[in-house]
């Protein structure tokens, strides 16, 4: 298992072949059976369903789209002034962690009903789930950076006559900056499922609003059509986030 | 470790700190649960919180003693769904770690289809498993297992590759098989990191169970979540939480008490 | 050894998670040989439904020997669909609406009784507002569901000679609030649901409301539909059901408290007085029209075709659909009249 690691390129391929394989199954499967669309439509039409609908679909996934990246950002925000803010004035982690690990001890999902009694069924409440969503996991990966400083490279610095704010710019914001990045990346994905599994609670539009439609208007091949693109805007989301964090650790 | 512990027995030696360890750490959560309690109705109290917002406490309680039966059979059976979509998900989630492990070619096949698949929104997935495996536990139970395996595929790998090429070639020399390195040596020392993904999954599990009985299950308490909320009955959407996070709290505190046992005795050896 | 307590306890474990699991699904078997079947409703429970849950708490369903489990419905779920893949025996689904757009697209359903013989809902406004007559909905905010009523709307208002798109239609909320606060101009009820709802907010003289039968349509809702291939291989459950289904809401309708209590014990968290609200309203939309002579369920041929002509109208369906292979009658005259009558 510690042998030589095969080039990157064998690896892309066999994920390609992965990918050809399981699409054959699954066309094979569902023409081979003759399956109803209901059940298991073929991957050929669905792929031509999304082309059809690219219009609709296409304004879904922008609409959607908007309701994650907003709710993304600020639950980054969020979580990153919490976690700041534990650091910069220690006594606050007592009131702030509990609070939040209580809060989140519910999982996300449930808060829907509320939030969206609360905030109606239009755009804003999508934005709070999101936000609710990112910011515990960006404030724990934040925290998790910020602690994990070396006590005595602060005790040097202090000694120096450093501020607790300079501190905190100089050495323990780059030190967090994998940890929070990392975080970030992994809440992107999250983001957009939210955002959909809240639409379909209730919603003027969006991708889960347009799975909702289909599977009330029996159009199984739209479902499964909403379903590859929101998959496609996720890990397209996820890529322009990975990318920018390799870059910015590259540089810092 | 021990310099953990003996900062935490600090200074003096107060009359608490002699008493035995799960003690005070019930009195502590105790504690923490009255202060949690005693804030919330004193709020609500003293801002005027209108109860569409924020219902009392004691209302709440009040309403689940009201129909205890209920919220009983419905945290009984999110249980079961989250228990087994959380077993099978684990089972499944050490097995491919492992296979991945052995065979790169299959890790390189597969593994970006599950990395997709963990970008479909379970929910649109869930109408789709409702309709090809009806209304019993078993649906709801895959709905979880989806949610579950993934983080455990991933950390079962990671925690595989940290094992140290040395102790590898050296239980190798003694002759040993690829089974008995599995077993005495790699997952041991993955099992740590396992049980990250596996307390993560413990949550997620819940997640799954719950949408699952967001199509049309009899009881649960995601059953009472959504009932609650076309019916605008705002404590019941709070008491449904209050379950929600009773059990996703204790679900997490088993998986975490299960570790600490676990992670122990392979320290040992 | 290490390996062997961990590998205890995790067996230990998954026993014990595979153990609970199984006992919650172990649901206590009665000693005849009953037939599993189950019945998806079209919503979450309430008193709509109280037939099923009466036939089910007296005892009927396991006197004809079917051992009947409700599923509620809820979003995201058609009743057709269900039934059409076997996940589901019967289903009380969207209406005359949703049978036909399932038989449009192939679906092998087949409908055995209509249970709502006029259109549940109504569009509601205020009196005092900008709203007197179909044509002032130009312009105004209209919300609507999008699983029918959205048809009966446009059906509506083209009849009136007002254009969909000059009306600004949006998908209707779980909350009546908007309404209520003036957001939304007219909004639309079900009798049995919103309507309540809203006058529990707003006096009843404040509003004023607009019913599809006055223009012409009508669209009945609540079918009961099963799989054809129930039908070919086990006919004789479907009338079993029926029986049961037709005994269960007789005692609904003659002791509604009663009724009110059964479905209350389902879903705890309503709302006691709606519910029994709920009941006689739904009492009257089942009786309505030719039900009152030909008992409950009745499908009626007449409404039936004109919702067919309408929803070709409106593209519904893409096609004219056999209305004879998607609705069948005769289960519901094998049972003698006196049955179908409360």
């Amino acid at each position: 298992m510690s042998a030589a690691l095969p080039s990157p390129t064998l690896a892309v391929q066999r994920g390609i072949l992965g990918a050809v394989l399981l699409v054959a199954c699954w066309e094979a499967l569902a023409r081979g059976l003759h399956l109803p669309s209901y059940v298991l439509p073929a991957v050929s039409e669905i792929l031509s369903g999304i082309w059809t609908q690219r219009a609709a679909l296409g304004s879904a996934a922008a609409y959607t789209l908007l309701e994650a990246l907003s709710g993304y950002a600020l639950g980054c925000v969020i979580g990153i002034v919490l976690a700041v803010a534990i650091t910069i004035l220690p006594v606050l982690r007592g009131a702030i962690l509990p609070a939040a690990t209580a809060i989140n001890s519910v999982p996300v999902v449930g808060y829907s009903p509320l939030i969206l009694l609360w905030f109606g069924i239009g755009v804003a409440s999508k934005m709070v789930m999101v936000a609710i969503a990112v910011s515990f996991t960006v404030f724990l990966s934040m925290l998790a950076g910020l602690d994990r400083v070396d006590r005595r490279a602060v005790d040097l610095l202090r000694s120096f006559g450093a501020s607790r704010l300079a501190i905190l710019w100089r050495l323990r914001l780059p030190t967090a900056l994998p940890l929070l990045l990392a975080g970030m990346r992994v809440s992107t994905v999250r983001s957009v499922i939210v955002a959909i599994v809240t639409e379909m609670l209730g919603a003027y539009g969006g991708l889960g609003w347009v799975i909702y439609q289909a599977v009330l208007k029996i159009d199984f091949v739209q479902v499964w059509s909403a379903i590859f693109v929101a998959s496609a805007i996720s890990l397209a989301f996820f890529g322009v986030v990975g990318f920018l964090e390799r870059k910015i650790l590259f540089w810092t | 470790m021990t310099s953990g512990a003996a900062a935490s027995l600090g200074g003096g030696r107060t009359a608490a700190a002699r008493l035995p360890d799960p003690v005070r750490k019930a009195a502590r959560l105790l504690l923490g649960l009255a202060v949690i309690a005693v804030v919330w109705e004193g709020a609500v109290q003293l801002f005027g919180i209108r109860p569409v917002y924020l219902p009392r406490l004691s209302t709440i309680l009040m309403s689940v003693a009201a129909t205890p039966q209920a919220y009983i059979n419905g945290f009984l059976r999110t249980l079961a769904e989250t228990l087994l979509g959380f077993v099978a998900g684990g089972a499944f989630g050490i097995l491919t770690g492992i296979a991945f492990f052995r065979f790169r070619a299959l890790k390189d096949m597969v593994f970006p289809i599950f990395v997709v698949s963990q970008t479909i929104p379970v929910i649109a997935f869930g109408a789709l498993v409702v309709l090809w495996f009806g209304n019993t536990l078993l649906a709801k139970a895959v709905i979880a297992f989806y949610l579950t395996f993934f983080p455990v595929t991933v950390n079962t790998l990671l925690g595989l590759e940290m094992v140290d090429p040395r102790q590898v070639a050296l239980m190798r020399s003694f002759g040993a098989s690829n089974r008995q390195l599995l077993l005495r040596l790699q997952l041991p020392t993955a099992l740590p990191q396992i049980f990250v993904a596996l307390r993560l999954a413990s949550s997620l599990s819940l997640v799954g169970a719950i949408v699952g009985e967001w199509f049309g299950d009899t009881t649960g308490i995601g059953v009472l979540l959504l009932q609650a909320m076309f019916t605008e009955n705002m404590v019941a959407i709070w008491a449904a939480l209050l379950a929600a996070a009773l059990l996703g709290t204790s679900f997490y505190a088993v998986v975490a008490a299960a570790e600490r046992r676990l992670i122990f005795w392979s320290a040992e050896q | 050894m290490p390996s062997l307590s961990r590998r205890h306890t995790l067996a230990a474990l998954s026993a014990a998670a595979l153990a609970m699991g199984s006992f919650a699904t172990a649901t206590p078997s009665a000693a005849e040989d009953l037939v599993k079947a189950s019945v998806r409703l079209k919503w979450l429970p309430q008193a709509q439904f109280a037939g099923f849950y009466v036939g089910v708490a007296k005892g009927y369903y396991k006197a004809e020997g079917i051992d009947l489990t409700i599923n509620p419905g809820g979003p995201n779920i058609l009743g057709e669909n269900l039934v059409a893949t076997g996940a589901d025996t019967f289903a009380q689904s969207g209406g005359t609406d949703s049978v036909f757009a399932a038989r449009d697209k192939g679906l092998p359903i087949v409908s055995i009784g209509v249970a709502h013989q006029i259109t549940p809902f109504i569009f509601v406004a205020r009196k005092d507002g900008p709203v007197k007559t179909i044509q002032d909905f130009k312009g105004k905010t209209v919300t609507t569901w999008f699983t029918g009523a959205n048809h009966v709307l446009t059906g509506m208002l083209t009849k009136e000679g007002v254009k969909p798109d000059e009306v600004n239609i949006q998908p209707q909320q779980v909350s009546v609030t908007p309404f209520v606060d003036g957001n939304v101009d007219v909004i639309t009820a079900t009798y049995y649901n919103e309507f309540y709802t809203i006058q529990s907010r707003m006096p009843k003289d404040n509003l004023k409301t607009f019913v599809s039968e006055d223009y012409g349509i009508t669209f009945p809702r609540d079918t009961l539909i099963v799989a054809e291939k129930t039908i070919k291989e086990n006919p004789e459950l479907i009338r079993k059901f029926l029986r049961a289904t037709l005994k269960g809401w007789k005692d609904a309708f003659a002791d509604p408290k009663g009724a009110v209590d059964t479905v209350m014990a389902a879903a705890p968290t309503l709302d006691r007085a709606q519910q029994e609200f709920m009941l006689a309203e739904i009492k009257r939309l089942m009786l309505a029209g030719n039900a009152a002579k030909n008992g409950m369920y009745w499908i009626d041929p007449a409404s039936i075709k004109a919702a067919h002509d309408f929803f070709l109208k409106y593209g519904v369906i893409s096609k004219p659909v056999d209305i004879a292979a998607a609705y069948d009658s005769s289960f519901l005259e094998s049972i003698p009249l006196a049955d179908r009558l409360p």
